[in-house]
Formats: structure tokens, C-alpha cells, sequence
């Protein structure tokens, strides 16, 4: 059955098994752009995932199908990410040690026992989201929309509520502070 | 990230970010139960009852039968009374100012509101 099929069925049937597969379907994305967004945070990253669910099923009426369905979720999970960030006043740099240290291994990655590749890529992870921490709210989203969650511009747009041009903007000034960030990646 | 002209190939950052999101996007999160939250948080019912509507409507209009039935004159009452209060204050230039403000402040109050973002 669609994504389509299983929200007419929510919507018009009120069928909460419908909008069950749908989380079912889309909770490992969700979970991991949150992840991403609040800088390896799992415990705040799962609240705020439990509440774009929730968000969702109220306003699924007003899903009109014009972006993907991940894509509106996305959208709604960015939005409730920027909204607790704000209400937190997080100071990014200081939250991001204890989110770093959060980190445990529920997604199947054990920490750096096997292969070259693994520990690079468990590396990167975490300087990754180190250096995350470091970009504004609009910076941080706009690279994790346009990488991590593979939207185009045009989509990113669309979930952060903002024009192209200052996706790009955003884009580009992160990528700028990610070359400090991770200056140590960079080839000799 | 979707191919677009102004990314650099050749940017070694740009190769670290496409790495780090393909490592990322394969690494599957399990739900471990997470499903089973959302759907105990979800609020009651998504939609109101199909009856709910029309006996809202017939109640309203028991009301207003109700009403127009025992005060027939009370509404031609008030408007001769209002008309009476209004027709007493001797009206000038700044009373229709006023009033022609404060309708552009509620139209486009109004509009403000009715196209504001989600």
C-alpha cells in the first residue's frame, strides 16, 4: 500500500493502523534528521520526532500531496526542532559535548571495532556532528536537508519556509565554517 | 545531495558531506517500540463524528426558530434603537476619519491574519 493510500485511510477513515505503517515507514528518516539537527542529542532528537508524529496526525488533513510525504515530514520535524532550540536558548558549542556523549548504539553502528572504512566513518560521525554544533539554526538545517536527508534545493526551501536563495546562502556560508570545523579532514 | 551546478566535485569538504549523509541514510534506526509511543501520544479521534455536523445545524436552528418565535420584534427593535442612537450624535469629519481607519485597520488586520504562515 502507498503512502497515499495509508493517509487517505487515516483521513477519511480515521484509521490509526494506517497512520501506524506510516510512522512505522518513515520513523528511522525522521529519527536521524533529528538526530543530525540537534548534534547526536538521540533522547531530545526522539522527543522531537514522537512530536512531528503527533503533529502530523493533526494536520494530515492539510497534507495536499504537493511535496513527498517524507518531505512534509521533514518540514513539520524542522519546524518543532526550531521551535524547542529557540525555546531552549541551547548555546550550541556547550550542548554539544553532552550530546556527543549521549550517543549510544540502538542504530547497529558498534564503536570502531572492525574495519578501516567503519572507523572512519564512525570518525566522521562524530566530528561531524561537532562541527554541526558549531553553524546557526538555518545553517545547520540547510546542510542537513540538502546532505544528510538528499533534498534539492527547491525541497529544502520548501521545509525550512524560506526562499531558494537563502538555502544556498545558508549552504554556502556553512560549508565555510565546516572547512575550519573539520580542517583536520582535509588532505595534506 | 541532488546534483545541482555549483557544487565542486573535486571540494574535499563537499566529498566528506556526501559520505558522512550516505553513511548516515544506511545506518537504519530501529523503532524499537518508538511507533508504539507516537500511537499512545496521538489524540483522541482525527475526525468528528459524521452525525456530529447535521445536529449541530438542527440544534441551531431549533435556537433560532426558538427565538424569532418568542421575540418576533426584537431584532427590527434593537436595529430602530441602534439607527436612534446613531442618527442623535451629530457626525463630522473626524468621527468618518476615524471610522474609515479603523475599518482599514480591521481589513487589513483581517488579511494579515487570514494569510499569515503556517
Amino acid at each position: 500500500m502507498t503512502d497515499a493510500e495509508l493517509i487517505a485511510r487515516a483521513v477519511v477513515g480515521d484509521d490509526r493502523h494506517a497512520f501506524a505503517e506510516l510512522v512505522r515507514r518513515h520513523q528511522s528518516a525522521v529519527r536521524a534528521c533529528l538526530r543530525r539537527l540537534t548534534a547526536g542529542n538521540h533522547a531530545l532528537a526522539d522527543d522531537l520526532a514522537q512530536e512531528t508524529f503527533v503533529q502530523a496526525w493533526r494536520g494530515l488533513k492539510s497534507f495536499r500531496q504537493e511535496a513527498r510525504f517524507s518531505t512534509w515530514l521533514y518540514r513539520i520535524a524542522t519546524n518543532c526542532w526550531l521551535a524547542d532550540a529557540r525555546k531552549r536558548k541551547e548555546t550550541l558549542l556547550g550542548d554539544s559535548d553532552d550530546a556527543i556523549a549521549d550517543e549510544d548504539d540502538d542504530d547497529g553502528a558498534p564503536s570502531g571495532s572492525s574495519g578501516g572504512d567503519h572507523a572512519r566513518g564512525t570518525a566522521l560521525k562524530v566530528d561531524m556532528e561537532r562541527a554541526l554544533a558549531v553553524l546557526s539554526e538555518g545553517e545547520r538545517a540547510a546542510i542537513v536537508q540538502c546532505y544528510h536527508n538528499d533534498l534539492s534545493h527547491e525541497e529544502a526551501a520548501f521545509v525550512l519556509g524560506c526562499p531558494v536563495g537563502t538555502v544556498k546562502t545558508h549552504v554556502h556560508r556553512a560549508k565555510q565554517k565546516l572547512k575550519i570545523a573539520l580542517a583536520s579532514w582535509a588532505p595534506d | 545531495m541532488n546534483p545541482t551546478p555549483d557544487i565542486d566535485r573535486d571540494d574535499w569538504l563537499e566529498r566528506l558531506l556526501v559520505d558522512d549523509a550516505r553513511d548516515a541514510r544506511e545506518a537504519h534506526v530501529d523503532d524499537a517500540g518508538f511507533t508504539a509511543r507516537v500511537m499512545s501520544a496521538l489524540p483522541a479521534t482525527l475526525l468528528a463524528p459524521r452525525w456530529r455536523r447535521p445536529v449541530e445545524w438542527a440544534l441551531w436552528g431549533i435556537a433560532g426558530t426558538a427565538i424569532a418565535a418568542t421575540l418576533p420584534s426584537m431584532a427590527t427593535d434593537v436595529a430602530r434603537e441602534l439607527f436612534r442612537l446613531v442618527a442623535a450624535q451629530p457626525i463630522t469629519p473626524m468621527h468618518v476619519l476615524a471610522a474609515l481607519a479603523a475599518m482599514g485597520a480591521a481589513t487589513f488586520g483581517g488579511a494579515a491574519f487570514v494569510l499569515r504562515r503556517e
